[in-house]
């Protein structure tokens, strides 16, 4: 079996969830990459968008990072717009996927990119913000979350709610707060495991572990104990063919894929 | 309508009959030549504490010749629109040319992070889409637009956007304030001396925010014929009475890229990635903008007639940029 990093895992999980002829607001970075990889096996038509407006590009590769609203990304748009009117779209319903990263997580999926501390005026560590991130959350059908599985990430209770999960986890706190319906976080994607939501609860819910790990293992890494079903799912490792087309044709640099430690 | 949330943070509001009344007054409707160096359009239209608002980012088509010009003549307490930002914000803050950032997104490496740890920058948070749908409300004349994001977040709280009643609907629904900045720069591809602009390809928000703004700046890589814009109207991004200064600004988003003439400069983030994570970008500032006079004088003497080739090679995707 091939080595690969902890990166490449939460690439490859993420990417088989994206289907074809579907639309999905695409953040920075990782979830680029993830879509790439998606258009390149199973979702050669996944209609991704942009903050900056472009619709439905066919990214060139080598993928190169930074230069998210130049031409080798938005190559082969079907259409470029602007900021408001790409939330306009997302808002009124015809974005059916987000992906997103996020640097703190609780366990209903309300994510933190803003600062760390108890008090906002004096943030022990402080972070750009939301960026479209908000946006995202609030108005995707179903949002994917991408993160390192590290403790310090799984946290009880966010410090900063930057964008919406399930807030408090009461039926209806989106929909009450004035979200639109049905949406929310649908699943996390991490280098060790894929989490979901309970329907009711809308707790984390555990869906699969790495094969080769335990979901002990996986909680142990975990500042919060997410639900777990009696049946978790085995999750196949990056394959060989993805593993080529990550390595050889989206970032032969490794400027993502080798950004983290080798599983 | 029942106001039932509102954020805490400190925001930019003008009223829209004061703003009806500069557009009057000030954006003017006759055809002039409108052309200025850089240095001289940041001296008439830039002040210490005006309000500054850009598009799009500084990897592609941000308005980074004029940002430098900004930081080269000065100017202190700025409050920035942070809508799309990575490396102004970061340049203006660590210059201590900006001591407020509407965020968006505060910038590119961990310089202006610290700045907010340490209080050095005060920050009111928002959203890249809420502080674009502001500007939308700014450019209509209107106070206020509604908005479904932000609802039940942090983020919400420590903006300036209130939730109220739908007075329609009944649900609640977030209320973001028009923003007309005093200050908007913006870099394009094409422009004419009267200020009729062209920018290619995608983008944030470059005419919202140009209508929203008092005085606007635009810095463009090609100065082209007024009998061109009226040949093909239909690639008019800004027409010209919203436009007060036109600078004739090749390779003026550099060291990003404008779509379809030149690629970003990968050597030169390299560069600057190294100076941010020393915290030495007084490094960087003195090299690319204290030492040199002009933007055409950092080309000529800090990047280099081969380079710039070079990076117009690079820029072989042409469809859809002109």
């Amino acid at each position: 079996m091939s080595e690969y990093t902890e990166a490449e895992v939460m690439i490859a999980l993420c990417a088989r969830l994206l289907e074809n002829q579907k639309t999905a607001f695409i953040g920075f970075g990782m979830p680029q990459v993830a879509a790439i990889l998606a258009q390149r096996i199973q979702a050669p038509q996944l209609v991704q968008v942009f903050e900056f407006g472009a619709i439905g590009p066919t990214p060139l590769t080598p993928f190169v990072r930074n230069t998210m609203g130049g031409p080798s990304n938005c190559y082969r748009s079907i259409a470029w717009t602007n900021m408001n009117q790409i939330f306009a779209q997302a808002q009124v319903g015809l974005v059916d996927y987000g992906v997103l990263g996020a640097t703190q997580i609780d366990i209903y999926g309300n994510i933190n990119s803003t600062m760390l501390g108890a008090d906002y005026k004096r943030p022990t560590k402080r972070f750009p913000g939301s960026g479209g991130a908000n946006e995202v959350a609030s108005y995707c059908w179903r949002t994917i979350i991408i993160m390192m599985h590290e403790k310090r990430r799984f946290v009880p209770r966010v410090d900063f709610i930057t964008s919406p999960g399930f807030l408090d986890g009461t039926p209806g706190a989106r929909e009450r707060a004035g979200l639109p319906g049905d949406t929310g976080p649908w699943r996390v994607v991490t280098s060790k495991a894929l989490f979901g939501f309970d329907d009711d609860s809308k707790k984390m819910t555990l869906l699969g572990v790495l094969r080769g790990l335990t979901p002990e293992q996986v909680l142990a890494e975990m500042d919060f104990k997410p639900l777990v079903p009696r049946r978790v799912e085995s999750l196949v490792p990056p394959t060989e063919q993805e593993l080529r087309i990550l390595r050889d044709e989206i970032d032969p640099a490794k400027t993502i894929i080798g950004r983290t430690g080798k599983v | 309508m029942k106001t039932l949330d509102a954020g805490v943070g400190e925001f930019r509001f003008t009223d829209p009959d004061e703003i009806r009344g500069w557009m009057r007054t000030h954006k003017r409707r006759e055809f002039v030549d409108k052309t200025l160096s850089e240095g001289e359009a940041v001296r008439r239209f830039v002040a210490d504490g005006d309000y500054v608002s850009f598009d799009f980012s500084s990897f592609t088509r941000g308005p980074l010749a004029l940002i430098r010009e900004i930081i080269r003549q000065g100017r202190r307490d700025l409050w920035y629109c942070a809508k799309f930002t990575l490396m102004e914000s970061t340049l203006l803050a660590a210059a201590g040319a900006c001591s407020r950032i509407d965020a968006g997104f505060l910038g590119l490496g961990d310089t202006l992070n610290r700045a907010v740890e340490e209080g050095r920058v005060q920050v009111t948070e928002w959203t890249n889409g809420t502080l674009t749908l502001r500007h939308l409300a700014g450019s209509m004349g209107v106070p206020f637009l509604p908005t479904r994001a932000l609802l039940g977040t942090d983020t919400l709280r420590y903006s300036g956007a209130k939730v109220v009643e739908d007075p329609f609907g009944g649900r609640p629904i977030a209320l973001v304030p028009a923003l007309n900045p005093d200050v908007r720069l913006i870099h394009v591809h094409q422009a004419d001396v009267y200020g009729n602009a062209r920018c290619f390809g995608p983008g944030v928000s470059p005419l919202e925010t140009a209508a929203a703004s008092r005085k606007v700046i635009i810095s463009t890589d090609e100065i082209i014929d007024h009998d061109d814009i009226r040949k093909d109207p239909a690639k008019t991004t800004i027409p010209y009475y919203m436009v007060d200064a036109v600078v004739y600004a090749p390779f003026g988003a550099y060291p990003g890229g404008l779509p379809g003439m030149y690629e970003m400069d990968f050597e030169h983030f390299a560069e600057y990635n190294t100076l941010e994570g020393q915290g030495n970008l007084k490094a960087y500032l003195e090299t690319y903008v204290y030492s040199v006079g002009s933007h055409e004088e950092m080309l000529a003497k800090r990047v280099g007639l081969a380079r710039l080739n070079d990076l117009r090679r690079r820029a072989t995707i042409k469809e859809g940029y002109r």
